[in-house]
């Protein structure tokens, strides 16, 4: 395509919006986009029933069972117990010292809009032109032929929130995707799945735009939150009035604000980037002031200092076991952070934010689990994988369908060939809604990134 | 070292001034000792540390009444790991530029910084990650306008942070190479080329040049002066490169040259395993890096370590990924992953023990055997396993401490959490 068709169809699009994304007045715009446009197109394929037998299983409700059986039918888990049979037709596989978990679920993932190679051409995460861009959706930007998804896949991740990145005060919508190989995004897209919307504290928007109008400081990263929030709070008054009838006037759409209508309106999760503790006491007094939940602070390396307050408002701490020091904000790291917050009964989930550790989920949580029982806490393998399990599935909205093995969930589930809290444990088999999408027998991916295809070497896919 | 030196030294021991670093006696009884012999079993044994040296290997060993006496129970000891490429003592925050010394902006220094200059032992992270089973390191500078970054340098994680000033030369090739040359890959091997041979010219025609009666060059008398080690192979050159067939342009390049070579990073080293493995140059790596993160790393794989190993290559290890300095004690985690992806686990262990000793001259430094004076950790599992952790490390025959700001932090909130707790329970 030539530099000026592509200016020409860029136009085209411009102009003709409105007949990309149909405005509707009932319900509200926030929801009603998604209903329409770029909603998802994945579908579970048929399988036949798959019966695993005498496995280690770690349910991801903070249960360990020893020698038991699984059984998946439909994409769904059928019973779980002991002495399971199965259908004729079931494939049956001896787990016998293996260990099952349910599908590991990175809440902070930018695969897709930040894939390999990291180059500025494929760098898609961050809309770096002014503090609030809450009209961008992180989907809008995902390529779904980035080769990491399928190295995550083989590290037994199964579901990702996709979130654009934290330069700004609000950076956009996070979008939730099953690790699927997909031509277009709605076919990766987790069906129903709400939006979020990610936020961010402290260094980056004031380093980001302090040259460039501000915010400055804190307190300008503060002002500007709350004067969007005004904004969004007489945005939403007037889509009220006339969604009541109390108005005729139909209120002019607007992408930005409706993606804060939709957090006020509770269908749109707040996803949080912000290390300190005090920032995050701020922003929780912040969403009271504007009658909001957080549903989790992302990187929170100073979480276990305000794990009560956490508690008591029910935000999640989304953490790594143990990055720190790469700015101010991240010099206080403790390696046990996500176990006392957990001490504290606040909800603790592990993420990634980085290709290579999303390939490693399992070894972060050992590793935290490791030095929390060193500290003197007595907590289990069984506890510990919910950070990765039904935590992470709560703190998306999907606790109903994915998170957990048991009867009625989503079949996503991971056989690993020993104990996953070991270095030495690898994902044998990954199943997404009861297919097998990842066998480690078969050397290579079910189906590898277009990007793989004879670009080391013209009859070989790339390892 | 000059006599004088010596009796400096000796009175300010003496006055007190500086501890003695050897006068400590331990004993580690019941220790299984895995280096790069490890078979996979060993009965435990006993090792006894005086004055800083291993001076007993065997069973039922006897110390004297002063002794420090820890009992291993079995479990594993092993040198203190080495990190081949971090930059501790360098950098506190990344983000926070006056306390980064890892690279200068300033054209008029390349080759001929020393990282040895700026080390701060003093740094938060000298504690953490000695406390976490890291004992040394190579610390390197990385780029900030010229080709060669400088010298890097070998420390170990105490006061007495210097072991070797100078250990090896830095230079980038590749990608970050290329965009400092201008931007062609050729240019960054011309200017190399340049530089060597300059260095060469500068060595034999010292006193014309400071006599101004030979010609100029492009670079510093400071800077060709660095160099001069280098074109004498009393310094190896250090590369960073990751490309199969840049690797292999460098290889040419060292012999043409006749410069002693350690690559490092490497991510398509598998590829040109062979030609690595003949030319008998050593390689830094972190065995985590798989992903095309760039052009220039297509070919990464998890399996790299290992098919260097069959094919002969000599591996040291870095990691892991870009937390190498502040988690530099992450690199058994790297290591780990190695093995866990067909590495032969006695050769992880050497990559993180005795190959650094051997390669960069670290005297006393990764075997464990009468008369050396290594640094020791007591695990409480198997040292390449993500759940272990130091029970014991010894660095100069002394016992260090495993407190670090990290664990000060931790004690103060878990025992907040748990007061609370308390008090809540007691309310009820």
């Amino acid at each position: 395509m030539t530099h000026f068709s592509r200016l020409l169809l860029v136009l085209v699009c411009a102009l003709t919006l409105s007949a990309c994304v149909t405005p509707s007045s009932e319900p509200a715009p926030s929801q009603a986009s998604t209903d329409i446009a770029f909603s998802s197109t994945y579908q579970a394929p048929q399988t036949i029933p798959t019966l695993i037998q005498n496995a280690t299983v770690l349910t991801g409700l903070g249960d360990q069972l020893s020698n038991t059986d699984l059984l998946i039918e439909e994409g769904k888990i059928k019973a779980i117990g002991s002495a399971l049979t199965a259908p004729k037709e079931a494939v049956v596989i001896d787990a016998d010292g293996r260990w099952l978990t349910p599908g590991l679920i990175d809440v902070h993932s930018h695969m897709g809009v930040y894939p390999s190679p990291a180059i500025d051409s494929l760098a898609d995460g961050n809309e770096i032109v002014g503090p609030n861009t809450a009209e961008v959706w992180a989907e809008h930007s995902v390529w779904p032929q980035d080769p990491n998804f399928e190295k995550a896949l083989a590290g037994g991740v199964t579901t990702v929130q996709i979130l654009p990145g934290s330069a700004n005060l609000f950076g956009g919508r996070g979008v939730i995707l099953k690790n699927v190989p997909s031509i277009t995004m709605m076919g990766m897209k987790f069906p129903g799945a709400p939006h979020s919307l990610k936020m961010a504290c402290g260094e980056n928007p004031k380093r980001v735009y302090g040259e460039k109008g501000g915010p400055y400081t804190r307190m300008g990263n503060i002002a500007g939150y709350r004067d969007a929030w005004i904004k969004a709070k007489a945005y939403k008054k007037k889509w009220d009035a006339y969604k009541n009838g109390k108005s005729t006037d139909k209120p002019d759409q607007n992408l930005r604000l409706d993606t804060l209508m939709g957090v006020l309106n509770g269908e749109i999760r707040i996803h949080n980037h912000c290390y300190r503790a005090d920032e995050m006491a701020n922003m929780i007094e912040l969403s009271k002031e504007f009658g909001y939940q957080i549903t989790a602070f992302h990187h929170a390396v100073e979480a276990y200092k305000i794990a009560p307050i956490l508690a008591e408002n029910n935000v999640c701490a989304v953490v790594w076991a143990d990055w720190w020091g790469f700015k101010q904000e991240a010099f206080d790291m403790v390696r046990e952070n996500a176990a006392l917050v957990e001490l504290a009964g606040a909800c603790a989930i592990i993420h990634s934010d980085d290709d290579t550790q999303i390939q490693r989920l399992n070894q972060e949580v050992a590793k935290v689990w490791a030095a929390a029982n060193r500290m003197g806490m007595s907590l289990s393998k069984g506890q510990a994988i919910t950070w990765l399990t039904s935590n992470a599935a709560e703190s998306i909205g999907l606790q109903d369908q994915i998170g957990a093995l048991k009867v009625g969930m989503n079949a996503d589930v991971v056989l690993w060939s020993a104990d996953p809290f070991s270095v030495y444990s690898k994902a044998d088999q990954v199943w997404i809604d009861g297919a097998l999408r990842f066998d480690r027998s078969w050397k290579r991916a079910e189906r590898t990134s277009d990007f793989n295809l004879g670009i080391i070497s013209a009859e070989g896919d790339r390892p | 070292m000059k006599p004088t030196l010596i009796f400096l030294l000796a009175s300010l021991i003496g006055s007190g001034l500086l501890s003695p670093s050897f006068a400590q006696e331990i004993l580690i009884q019941n220790a299984q000792i895995v280096t790069g012999d490890f078979s996979g079993q060993a009965d435990p044994l006993d090792l006894l540390i005086k004055d800083g040296q291993i001076t007993g290997i065997g069973s039922g060993l006897e110390a004297g009444p002063e002794a420090q006496v820890i009992d291993a129970q079995g479990k594993p000891v092993t040198s203190g790991f080495f990190n081949a490429d971090t930059q501790l003592g360098l950098r506190e925050v990344s983000a926070v530029a006056p306390t980064v010394d890892s690279y200068t902006e300033n054209e008029a220094i390349t080759a001929s910084l020393k990282v040895s200059d700026a080390v701060n032992p003093h740094s938060t992270l000298f504690a953490f990650n000695r406390s976490l089973g890291v004992t040394h390191t190579l610390v390197q500078p990385s780029n900030g306008v010229g080709l060669f970054a400088g010298t890097a340098a070998i420390i170990k994680l105490v006061d007495d942070a210097i072991v070797v000033e100078q250990a090896a030369m830095n230079v980038s090739l590749g990608e970050q190479g290329s965009a400092l040359a201008g931007g062609s890959r050729a240019a960054a091997m011309g200017l190399l080329r340049e530089a060597i041979e300059d260095a060469r010219d500068y060595a034999k025609n010292r006193a014309d040049f400071n006599r101004g009666s030979r010609r100029s060059y492009r670079m510093s008398r400071h800077d060709l002066e660095a160099l001069v080690p280098v074109v004498q192979r009393r310094l190896p050159l250090l590369v960073r490169v990751e490309r199969a067939s840049e690797i292999l342009k460098v290889l040419e390049f060292a012999q043409q040259q006749k410069v002693t070579l350690i690559l490092s990073g490497v991510s398509e080293g598998w590829r040109v395993a062979a030609q690595i493995a003949k030319a008998e140059v050593p390689v830094i790596l972190d065995p985590i890096n798989n992903l095309p993160v760039s052009y220039e790393t297509l070919g990464a794989r998890l399996d790299n370590a290992a098919l260097l190993n069959e094919a002969g290559v000599t591996l040291m290890f870095t990691g892991m990924g870009w937390q190498n300095t502040h988690n530099a004690h992450l690199v058994r985690q790297s290591a780990g992953n190695a093995v866990a992806n067909g590495l032969p686990y006695a050769v992880a262990i050497k990559a993180l023990t005795e190959n650094p000793a051997k390669i960069l001259g670290i005297p006393d430094f990764g075997s464990i055997k009468i008369g050396a004076k290594t640094s020791l950790v007591v695990w409480s599992g198997d040292p390449l396993e993500v759940t272990s952790q130091p029970e014991a490390v010894v660095v100069d025959g002394q016992l260090q401490s495993l407190v670090s700001r990290s664990t000060r932090l931790r004690d103060r909130y878990y025992d907040s959490i748990r007061a609370q707790q308390a008090a809540d329970l007691a309310e009820q």
